[in-house]
């Protein structure tokens, strides 16, 4: 099982270089993708998963698309 | 007796070709400020006069078809209360005189400084340690008279912003930083105003239009350690996010559907990516 991984801003330092074709196991969710990935949780406010907002518990499935996105408030 | 400000507009009226072909009757920016002038009306509601009567101000020439005649009647009639004259907030006051918004009501409690420069563009080196509200005010009185400015030289809180957002149309969030981002919307929902809200950190950032009541990214984003403290806020991001909320507020005030209703537009410049996630 595969999924498309975005990260952005601060969070692209994160980036696996397979972020494309990033694999997954059977029941991961945004908390145990966050864990493989070695992101702190607290450095992430918005999960999405194919254009949804998404929460730490919501499950991952095959072909998804998942982005993850830090506090921003520039201007 | 004194004239009608109908009759000054066809009297000062000219017929010209207009671009998109075919005649049309157009009014100078210079009639306009008379006219004004003469009836002791502000510059706005003499244009939307003008328009209502088909004479066309050449000021706003070039916005047709983009924004139709009613949609620019719409607009002149419009006000909007604008938090942040910074880097958002210089390119959408810009953009709002420009485009013809009637009343702008703007609060920002800062005075520039050199690191503004970069993207600020209400800030030259000329005004350094000066307010950014008066820069607003002179920069709105140079480029669009017809336009009802009102500055703010003062940081807005839970207990002013009832009073800033009181009788305008829309609310615009231009703050720099998360800390008063979720008092304003929540201030914007108990004035029953929708708001345009928009942020960024290096070359990412978002847009959101939040309607009253409904979850905003200021409930998301939190209040503190955003990213623009590493990844700064580069030009070129600024004005972008500051034209699709600018997009946005013009077609909320014409009535228009805005696409980012209850939504947010995730921006991602360096790597060119556009994602529009529900909230």
């Amino acid at each position: 099982m595969k999924i498309e991984l975005k990260l952005f801003a601060t969070l692209v330092q994160f980036l696996p270089e397979n972020s494309d074709e990033y694999p997954i196991d059977q029941g991961e969710t945004v908390q145990s993708l966050l864990g493989k990935l070695g992101i702190p949780e607290e450095d992430v406010t918005l999960y999405f998963i194919n254009a949804a907002r998404a929460y730490l518990e919501s499950e991952i499935k095959d072909g998804d698309r998942v982005g993850l996105f830090p506090p921003v408030g520039g201007g | 007796m004194s004239s009608s400000i109908k009759d000054d507009i066809q009297d000062q009226a000219i017929r010209i070709s207009l671009p998109k072909g075919g005649e049309g009757d157009t009014i100078s920016i210079d009639a306009i400020a008379s006219i004004a002038k003469m009836h002791g009306q502000p510059g706005y509601v003499i244009e939307a006069e003008a328009l209502k009567d088909s004479v066309f101000p050449t000021r706003y020439l070039r916005n047709m078809d983009g924004i139709t005649s009613d949609e620019q009647i719409r607009l002149l009639e419009s006000s909007v209360a604008q938090v942040g004259l910074g880097g958002l907030g210089g390119n959408l006051l810009e953009m709002f005189i420009r485009t013809g918004i009637g009343r702008i009501r703007a609060a920002d409690g800062d005075n520039f400084e050199e690191s503004n420069l970069n993207r600020q563009a209400l800030s030259s080196p000329d005004n350094i340690d000066r307010p950014k509200s008066d820069a607003g005010l002179v920069r709105t009185n140079q480029i669009n008279p017809s336009i009802a400015i009102e500055t703010w030289n003062e940081y807005l809180n839970p207990q002013s912003l009832p009073d800033f957002l009181a009788n305008c149309d829309i609310a615009i969030d231009a703050l720099g930083g998360l800390k008063t981002r979720l008092a304003l919307q929540q201030a914007a929902t108990e004035a029953h105003i929708p708001l345009v809200t928009g942020a960024l950190a290096g070359w990412t950032g978002y847009v959101g239009v939040v309607m009253p009541g409904q979850l905003g990214p200021a409930d998301i984003m939190g209040h503190d350690n955003a990213a623009e403290e590493t990844l700064g806020c580069p030009s070129p991001a600024v004005t972008f996010i500051a034209s699709l909320m600018a997009t946005e507020t013009l077609k909320i005030l014409t009535k228009s559907p805005a696409s980012l209703t209850n939504k947010m537009l995730l921006v991602d410049l360096k790597h060119l990516t556009f994602e529009t996630i529900s909230i």
